[in-house]
């Protein structure tokens, strides 16, 4: 084998790519080739950069969380703001979630509950308010039994004074002095 | 075909059917791999978290599209794959996107780099390989995450990225040596004459 030949399948061998029939005679051309060996050299410092991973931490109960939301119908497409996920924050937040992100999740989780109060506060403000004032076009007054009218309750009042008037001996003067201190 | 692989399949059958515990067995089944995959790509936890969880999502929503051509696994890492790089751009931390045709035929390399240190943590060896992996082109990025870190197979690289496996080397090839290029520029001590 040339060094033409061995160089282009050093980094295959090198991922155990090649079949013994290919390995066999590359092997023997790195035994005897010094540059050659150089360059299979290097390439396998170069993976030595790769080397260095720490071990994953999936966050407890991660898959059944997402199994639940798959079932609840979330396909996982773009939202208008991705950051903004509410289950997961909320899953991350309660106790025994110790992981990486909980803190980040927390703290996402806390801002959302305070932006939802303010919004239910708001509402509900608004809701009240429109409650307490009259609406339509007429004044109405209910006694339990039924609703009079504000003209006919005048004319009703009216009428029972004219009534009394009627009824009562007619009035004598009087004056009362009043003192003042 | 494989045990791993008769089991995929069934508890996919049995999702379809309804079944949410089969669909939580087939996440714990491949999470850690993708977390591990996404990670490469983001450093912050909570990125790297809703990257995954959306995979499985987009996962679970097609599942009926699974036809088990190829490998459950491999079929989940395309979507962990094209969801990664979609997410990432979606928050604006794009890797650097490709300016030049990945399957150009690429010089003999002759740029030489040592390893690491070895007094170098492996925090610090893992800081400078994830800093030097962000300047690459997504694709070469990709690959090499797959091969490097991952020990995905040239066949499982192929599948999952819808190339020949001479692309997939060729590209290796061109990763690797811009890989070094950038390691050089930025770590000029770790050059090798």
């Amino acid at each position: 084998m040339e060094c033409n030949q061995a160089q282009p399948l050093i980094p295959s061998y090198l991922d155990g790519e090649l079949s013994e029939a290919q390995a066999a005679p590359l092997r023997r051309h790195l035994l005897d080739c010094q540059p050659c060996r150089a360059g299979a050299q290097s390439e396998k410092n170069m993976k030595r950069w790769f080397s260095a991973t720490n071990a994953v931490a999936v966050p407890k109960g991660f898959a059944s969380r997402v199994a639940r939301r798959a079932f609840a119908g979330d396909t996982g497409e773009p939202r208008l703001e991705p950051s903004l996920t509410f289950v997961p924050a909320v899953a991350a937040a309660l106790p025994g979630a110790a992981t990486e992100a909980s803190e980040d999740r927390a703290l996402r989780f806390v801002l959302q509950v305070t932006a939802a109060a303010a919004l239910i506060v708001i509402a509900l403000s608004l809701g009240l308010r429109g409650l307490s004032l009259p609406s339509g076009t007429s004044l109405s007054a209910t006694d339990g039994r039924a609703e009079i009218g504000v003209q006919k309750a005048i004319e009703r009042l009216d009428r029972m004074n004219r009534e009394e008037a009627a009824k009562a001996p007619p009035a004598t003067s009087t004056t009362v002095e009043i003192q003042r201190p | 075909m494989e045990a791993a692989q008769v089991e995929d399949e069934s508890l996919v059958r049995e999702t379809l059917a309804g079944s949410q515990a089969s669909f939580q067995l087939l996440v714990e089944r491949y999470q850690e791999r993708i977390f591990s995959l996404a990670r490469h790509y983001t450093r912050n936890a909570v990125d790297v978290e809703d990257l995954v969880q959306d995979t499985f999502l987009k996962a679970f929503s097609r599942l009926d599209t699974f036809q088990g051509q190829s490998s459950f696994f491999t079929w989940l890492y395309r979507i962990a794959v094209n969801t990664i790089l979609d997410g990432i751009k979606r928050r604006g931390r794009s890797p650097v996107n490709i300016v030049e045709d990945p399957e150009a035929v690429a010089a003999p390399g002759s740029t030489r780099v040592s390893g690491p240190s070895a007094g170098m943590e492996r925090d610090e060896i893992a800081r400078i390989t994830h800093a030097v992996l962000g300047e690459l082109p997504e694709i070469f990025r990709a690959v090499l995450v797959m091969r490097e870190f991952e020990d995905l197979s040239y066949q499982q690289i192929a599948d999952v990225l819808g190339i020949s496996i001479g692309t997939v080397e060729s590209r290796l090839f061109r990763a690797r040596a811009r890989f070094k290029d950038k390691l050089l520029q930025r770590h000029p001590e770790f050059g090798e004459e």
